[in-house]
């Protein structure tokens, strides 16, 4: 289906026909293979290929959308007539075109030809050796509630009738594994992830203790009081604190009054520790791309640099209204979702400390490990946060006991400010957002007594 | 939607390996959205998702594969594929096909097909106008209304022969209301296995209504004080505390594995005697209703927890094997990309005999939830967290001050143990539930309900 000229030109050339006067296809096809494996034995094991063709054209200077998975000859009369039909009810002319292309793309490669030929067997072997080496790792590992392998290969494609045609692959392996540590009435679970293009580059040992010791660290349970702490918030806990809050740099969501940084670029937002960067072709993360959903060459782009707001993330319709360059944040989630506006793989710039020499700063504090509950419990229109963690008890610069249910509450915008200092262990998530650890002043925590 | 001959192709030669059962998924789904923001249609997408779903079972080891190939070389190509992970020999056959004709029980007046975009603008800026003329103070009303029609055709090894169609339609409405330095929001967004006459029917003023006053609401509350409280968790939605804290710790995906605090406890007391818990996937026209699962099994009401005790578990086929147990027309998916497992469809607490103001008069000190945002558990441990998104302190058994950032915190199966005072006005509440085989539209529901203690996280301190 990738890069079907018959088709491609047949549906550009009906559209032009039914009265678009410009029009783009969108090609997306994959295939994946995703397997878990309980007590030894392989419990599922999935492989899948898909695709689909997404349509998107101007009907009297309003963009229409419509997708379909189905490709056969009834799909270009369906396209068509889909998309003149959500064209015709939007309210306005926003000034949204069909992209000619940039004039110079990277040439980065996503895609390893090696992992592409690594035999499922293989995989398996390796997810099962981590299971057998994680259960043997201590008696109070009692099982695993998680302990998945999965790769994916994906290729897409953008065409459009302005003579722009452009593609990309790209590959990735995730290994994810989460255990569970009982030791009398407690239970706890710790899990680690994986994320390569590199087969060769996982460690079952190195991995094993990693999901290991999270789960035992957290068995021995204690409360302490609920009041206002200093806390170091680990780089994994902190790389989904800034996922969720990265709807507030996104320009769309300026423009809308749906965020609180509209009016403030050029102004200090952050603590001068705070340096935050856009890096489509960061080697650390599965995410990268050339370019972005509407074909605009992407680029490395400094977000916030020591505290002060640089740029929003912007698309071609976003940056026309600001009368800014766009910066190639245009995000297409599929064939299946219309434009809009998120970043690649976005990390706090890491600073020269250990997570160790962060903690050892503290008298009495909190290391937060993991959040939960952000899809809810965090607003990211009022900046608002009040979500469920898992973490330890730092008394004396050491880290002495790991603490009973918590929350910690705050608000995002004052958090920016607070960031005193930021350690060196940047880590990606599999989402593509990426943090050292940091040192915050001061959050409110609740603790189950 | 697909020949049979070519469906008994499929699963026959899923079992060419030795596979014990097979089974074939297939879907074809039209789905609409619109959104609309700043009082203008902004966003308007259809499209039309297609695809096979094929699943091989050897004993305990559960083989899926999905393609949008539709041709027959393909799809054997993919079953023939699928097999070969299947290592150990049985020797599977395959049952002639029963076609089995479902009786709806889910009345659909008005198919989405059969509407025109501009009776579904009409209602958006209609509710866009209620919610703006609320309060000044409403700066922004974010409307996206989703229809979808979704046929499926079900067929496997053992005979079962089946197609359904089901049609969901939803409005879901957000509100950001400002005083100049800060900006707060409120949502509502109802739901039903329906056509266009849900959404025509709709309370507009209610809805909209409501999610204007929780974002007004919110700007004039103070922040929430963290500790132990009694906490009045109002009816609807309100059921989801209930859907995190012990419905996922009963679906089989953890209890097969006794991941789950609930597992090997059938018959004990696990909640108060005025606890009784179901999941009704046969409700008529609600949201999480199905006439069939998605292995092709006819929907029940299953009572989970009855007076307290433990009666029963969210069960698939697959972890029916593993539990030795029957399937409970549970099994769901999001579409043909996920391999389905067990799942809720509208789960609710059953109501009790306290009234609504007897369950406020009889409590001195405590936090009133009257809206829940959305939560999470880790159903190994059981440990919960959720969001209120409209809450009120509670003084000498009367509704005081709102309060805003409550972060609920505790373990289900505790929680359970706390509920001393269940109300008479069960209501149901419409969600979208992400697990293992997906995002679904889900009910919770509940009528209100008292907890006599849970820690609540807010910023002000003890």
């Amino acid at each position: 289906m990738l890069k079907n000229n018959e088709f491609q030109s047949k549906l550009l050339a009906e559209a032009k026909n039914a009265g678009f006067s410009e029009a783009e296809i969108y090609y997306e096809k994959s295939s994946s293979f995703h397997c878990t494996i309980f007590e030894g034995a392989i419990d599922s094991y999935e492989t899948a290929e898909e695709g689909g063709i997404g349509f998107r054209g101007l009907y009297n200077g309003k963009m229409g959308y419509a997708y379909t998975e189905k490709v056969d000859d009834d799909s270009i009369a369906f396209l068509i007539h889909q998309a003149k039909e959500n064209a015709s009810i939007l309210d306005e002319d926003d000034g949204t075109t069909i992209f000619e292309g940039s004039e110079q793309y990277n040439t980065h490669s996503f895609y390893n030809e090696a992992l592409a030929n690594v035999p499922n067997e293989e995989k398996i072997a390796l997810i099962q050796s981590i299971e057998k080496k994680v259960l043997a790792y201590d008696p109070r590992i009692v099982t695993l509630n998680y302990c998945v392998i999965q790769d994916f290969s994906t290729e897409r494609a953008i065409a459009n009738d302005k003579g722009l045609s452009i593609d990309e692959k790209r590959n990735g392996l995730v290994v994810f594994v989460s255990a569970v540590a009982k030791d009398g009435e407690e239970m706890k679970t710790g899990s680690a992830v994986k994320m390569t293009r590199d087969f060769n580059s996982i460690d079952a040992d190195v991995f094993t203790k990693e999901v290991a010791e999270e789960a035992l660290s957290h068995l021995g349970e204690q409360s302490i009081p609920t009041k206002k702490y200093p806390v170091v918030m680990r780089h994994d806990a902190s790389a989904s604190l800034l996922s969720t809050f990265s709807p507030i740099y996104s320009a769309e969501n300026t423009q809308k009054d749906q965020s609180l940084l509209k009016g403030k670029v050029g102004q200090t937002i952050a603590s001068s520790a705070y340096t935050l960067v856009d890096d489509p072709s960061h080697p650390d993360s599965l995410r990268g791309t050339n370019f972005d959903g509407e074909g605009v060459a992407t680029k490395k782009q400094t977000i916030v640099s020591e505290g002060k707001l640089e740029t929003l993330f912007h698309n071609r319709k976003t940056a026309q209204k600001d009368g800014v360059e766009t910066t190639g944040h245009a995000r297409k989630s599929s064939y299946k979702g219309t434009l809009s506006v998120a970043p690649i793989n976005l990390y706090i710039a890491p600073g020269l400390k250990s997570k160790e020499d962060l903690i050892a700063s503290i008298q009495d504090g909190v290391l937060i490990t993991g959040l939960a509950g952000l899809h809810s419990g965090a607003n990211t229109i009022s900046g608002d946060f009040s979500v469920a963690a898992t973490g330890f008890h730092i008394q004396d610069g050491q880290i002495t006991a790991p603490v009973k249910q918590m929350t910690i509450a705050g608000n995002y915008f004052d958090y920016l400010k607070q960031i005193e200092e930021v350690g060196a262990d940047l880590e990606f998530s599999p989402g593509g957002y990426g943090s050292p650890s940091l040192l915050v002043k001061e959050l409110s925590v609740t603790v189950d007594h | 939607m697909i020949k049979q001959s070519i469906i008994e192709n499929v699963l026959e030669a899923a079992l060419s390996t030795g596979g014990d059962f097979s089974e074939v998924f297939i879907e074809d789904r039209y789905a609409n959205s619109i959104g609309l923001q700043d009082g203008k249609i902004e966003q308007s997408i259809s499209g039309r998702d297609f695809g096979i779903g094929i699943r091989i079972f050897s004993g305990l080891q559960n083989v899926y594969t999905y393609t949008t190939d539709f041709s027959e070389e393909g799809l054997v190509k993919a079953a023939k594929r699928a097999a070969l992970a299947i290592k150990s020999g049985g020797n599977g056959s395959i049952h002639p096909l029963q076609k089995e004709i479902i009786q709806p029980i889910h009345h659909i007046e008005k198919w989405p097909r059969t509407v025109a975009h501009t009776q579904r603008v009409a209602v958006m800026k209609q509710a866009n106008t209620i919610a703006r003329n609320y309060d000044e103070r409403i700066h922004q009303v974010g409307i996206r209304y989703i229809d979808e029609e979704q046929n499926v055709l079900i067929a496997n090894s053992e005979g079962k022969f089946v197609e359904d169609t089901r049609v969901r339609s939803r409005l879901a409405m957000q509100t950001t209301a400002s005083d100049g330095a800060e900006l707060q929001t409120g949502f509502y967004g109802p739901g039903a296995y329906a056509g266009f006459e849900f959404i025509e029917n709709l309370n507009l003023h209610h809805y909209a209504g409501e999610a204007a006053r929780i974002a007004v609401t919110m700007l004039e509350a103070d922040e929430c004080p963290s500790g132990k409280f009694p906490v009045i968790i109002d009816n609807e939605f309100g059921g989801v505390i209930f859907h995190e804290a012990c419905g996922h710790g009963l679906e089989a995906t953890s209890v097969a594995k006794n991941n789950s605090v609930f597992a090997n406890r059938i018959g004990e007391r696990v909640a108060p005697e005025i606890v009784t818990y179901i999941d009704d996937g046969t409700i008529p026209n609600e949201w999480g209703s199905l006439n069939i699962d998605d292995e092709g099994e006819k929907t029940r009401k299953n009572v989970l927890i009855e007076n307290g005790i433990l009666k029963g578990y969210l069960i698939d086929k697959f972890n029916a094997r593993r539990m030795n147990a029957e399937a409970t027309g549970s099994s769901r998916r999001q579409s043909y990309r996920y391999n389905p497992t067990s799942r809720m469809t509208n789960t609710y607490i059953a109501p009790g005999q306290s009234t609504p103001d007897e369950i406020i008069a009889a409590t001195e000190n405590g936090i009133y939830a009257k809206y829940m945002g959305g939560g999470s558990v880790n159903p190994a441990t059981g440990d919960y967290n959720f969001a209120v998104s409209e809450a009120y302190l509670v003084k000498d058994g009367k509704i005081d001050r709102p309060v805003r950032g409550a972060t609920l915190i505790g373990n289900g199966a505790k929680t359970l143990q706390k509920v001393d005072m269940v109300g008479n006005n069960l209501g149901h509440g419409a969600g979208m539930c992400g697990s293992l085989s997906g995002s679904l539209p889900v009910n919770v529901g509940q009528p209100m309900i008292r907890v006599s203690e849970i820690t609540v996280g807010g910023t002000k301190g003890e």
